[in-house]
C-alpha cells in the first residue's frame, strides 16, 4: 500500500501549495499513481493552480458525507506519454463554502476525520495509487490536524524567519510527535547566498537539525523566475532542467526512503 | 450443621458435613473426566478475567473521577481531544479511529501491546464518553461512532 504524504506549516505563504503541485507532478512523470487533495479549506489553491472547475462535486462534499470520493476526484491529462495518473480533489473555492467550513462543529469534525481516515483503504486499494499528497492549511486549525492524523509521512515547510522556526519547534513537540508521525523538515525559501556553497548549505543544514531534532530533508533557495510565474505553470513538467525542479527531485527520492 | 461451600463455575453447591466427603470426591472425579480440549475451558476463564478487569478498571476510574454522571452528554472524539489525551490513550483511541470498530484484541495487534491492555484503555475511553462498547455474544465491540 502507498503512504500519505502531508504538506504542512506553522505559517502561511511558506510555499505549500507550491511544492505540493510540484512534488505531485515529480511523482507523476517517475510513473506514479498520484492523488493531490486540497485541504486547506480557508483558502483554497489548487483549482487557480490547475485552472481545473471541478466536476460539480468537492472535498467539502465528500468530507460532508453527500457523495464518494471518486465523484470528486478529477484526472487531469499528462504532459508526457510515460507518466502516471494524477488525480486532484479541489476545495471548494467560493466565500460561502469557505464560510461554512470554518463554522463546523466538533462533531462534524471528528466525522471528517474519520472520512480521511478511510481514504487511505479507499483510494490505495480501489484506484491503485502510489501517494497520496495532502496541500494542508497552516497552524493548529482542525481541518490540518485531520490531515496529519491521516497521513503517513508530514513534511513540514519552514522559512528561515525566526518565528516560523519557533512555531515548527512548538508544532513538532506537541502535534507530530504526540502521532507518532514520521516527520520531515524542508526549509524554503532560502536566501540564495546561504546556500551558494556545499559547504554553507550543509553548515546550515546541521544547525536547523539540531534545533529541530528531525531530518531537514532539503534546503531549496528563493528563486525569482517561480515568484515571476506566479503559479501559472508547473515547473516539474515545463522546466525539468530548472534547479527547483531538480531539487524536487531528491526531496522526492529521500522521501520514498524515509 | 458446617456447610461447605464450593464454586465450579457454575451454581453454587452446598455439601453438608454428613456427605460432604462423598459429594466432594464425586464432584471432583466428574470434573476430572477427560475434557476434548483445554482450549474452551482457558478461553471462558481468560473472558471471565476481563470482565473482571473491566469492572475493576470502571471502579477505579470512579474512584479517580467521582461517580459518573449517566446523565451527562458523551464528549467527542475529535483531534482537540485526541491532543489532550495521555499518551497511552491516545494510541488506542488513534487506532479506535482509523479501523472504525474493532474488539480489544484487533486493537492490541495493531498498537503491539498487550490485549488486557488495550481492554484496559479502552473502557477507560467508554467511561470518559469518547467510545462506545457493544457486546455481541461472547465479544466485545468498540466504535466512536456507528456510520450512519
Amino acid at each position: 500500500m502507498g503512504n500519505i504524504i502531508a504538506l504542512h506549516s506553522y505559517k502561511g505563504g511558506t510555499g505549500k501549495t507550491l511544492l505540493s503541485i510540484n512534488l505531485a507532478a515529480t511523482y507523476a512523470k517517475r510513473n506514479r499513481n498520484i492523488c493531490l487533495l486540497d485541504l486547506d479549506f480557508r483558502a483554497p489553491s489548487l483549482h487557480a493552480a490547475f485552472k481545473a472547475e471541478g466536476n460539480g462535486y468537492w472535498l467539502n462534499d465528500y468530507l460532508n458525507g453527500t457523495c464518494d470520493i471518486k465523484k470528486v476526484l478529477v484526472e487531469l491529462n499528462p504532459l508526457h506519454k510515460e507518466s502516471g495518473r494524477l488525480f486532484v480533489g479541489l476545495a471548494n473555492p467560493t466565500t460561502e463554502a469557505i464560510r461554512e467550513m470554518s463554522a463546523r462543529d466538533r462533531k462534524w469534525e471528528m466525522r471528517a476525520l474519520g472520512r480521511l481516515l478511510s481514504l487511505k483503504t479507499s483510494l490505495f486499494n480501489e484506484m491503485h495509487l502510489d501517494h497520496i499528497v495532502f496541500d494542508t492549511s497552516p497552524g493548529l486549525q482542525y481541518s490540518s490536524i485531520n490531515a496529519i492524523v491521516s497521513a503517513d509521512v508530514v513534511l513540514v515547510i519552514s522559512s528561515l524567519d525566526a518565528s516560523d522556526i519557533n512555531g515548527t519547534q512548538r508544532m513538532t513537540q506537541e502535534l507530530y510527535d504526540l502521532f507518532e508521525k514520521k516527520t520531515g523538515i524542508i526549509i524554503n525559501k532560502v536566501p540564495a547566498g546561504t546556500l551558494s556553497t556545499i559547504s554553507k548549505k550543509e553548515e546550515l543544514l546541521e544547525k536547523l537539525r539540531s534545533v529541530h531534532n528531525l531530518p531537514i530533508i532539503d534546503a531549496i533557495p528563493c528563486f525569482c523566475d517561480i515568484l515571476e510565474a506566479g503559479g501559472t505553470y508547473i515547473f516539474a513538467e515545463e522546466k525539468p532542467e530548472h534547479t527547483f525542479t531538480k531539487i524536487l527531485n531528491q526531496i522526492a527520492t529521500k522521501i520514498e526512503k524515509f | 450443621m458446617e456447610l461447605g461451600v464450593v464454586r465450579l463455575n457454575r451454581p453454587y453447591i452446598l455439601l453438608s458435613s454428613v456427605d460432604t466427603l462423598y459429594n466432594w470426591r464425586k464432584l471432583m472425579t466428574a470434573y476430572r473426566r477427560p475434557q476434548k480440549s483445554p482450549i474452551p475451558v482457558l478461553e471462558r476463564i481468560r473472558e471471565s478475567l476481563d470482565r473482571l478487569n473491566e469492572k475493576m478498571d470502571v471502579v477505579i476510574e470512579i474512584q479517580r473521577h467521582g461517580q459518573r454522571n449517566s446523565q451527562s452528554i458523551p464528549d467527542v472524539l475529535d483531534v482537540m481531544t485526541l491532543l489532550s489525551l495521555p499518551d497511552h490513550l491516545r494510541k488506542t483511541a488513534v487506532t479506535l479511529c482509523k479501523v472504525g470498530q474493532a474488539t480489544a484484541d484487533e486493537i492490541a495487534k495493531q498498537t503491539k501491546r498487550a490485549r488486557a491492555v488495550e481492554s484496559g484503555y479502552l473502557n477507560q475511553l467508554v467511561l470518559m464518553g469518547y467510545v462506545k462498547k457493544e457486546r455481541r455474544g461472547r465479544k466485545a465491540y468498540f466504535y466512536v461512532e456507528k456510520e450512519s
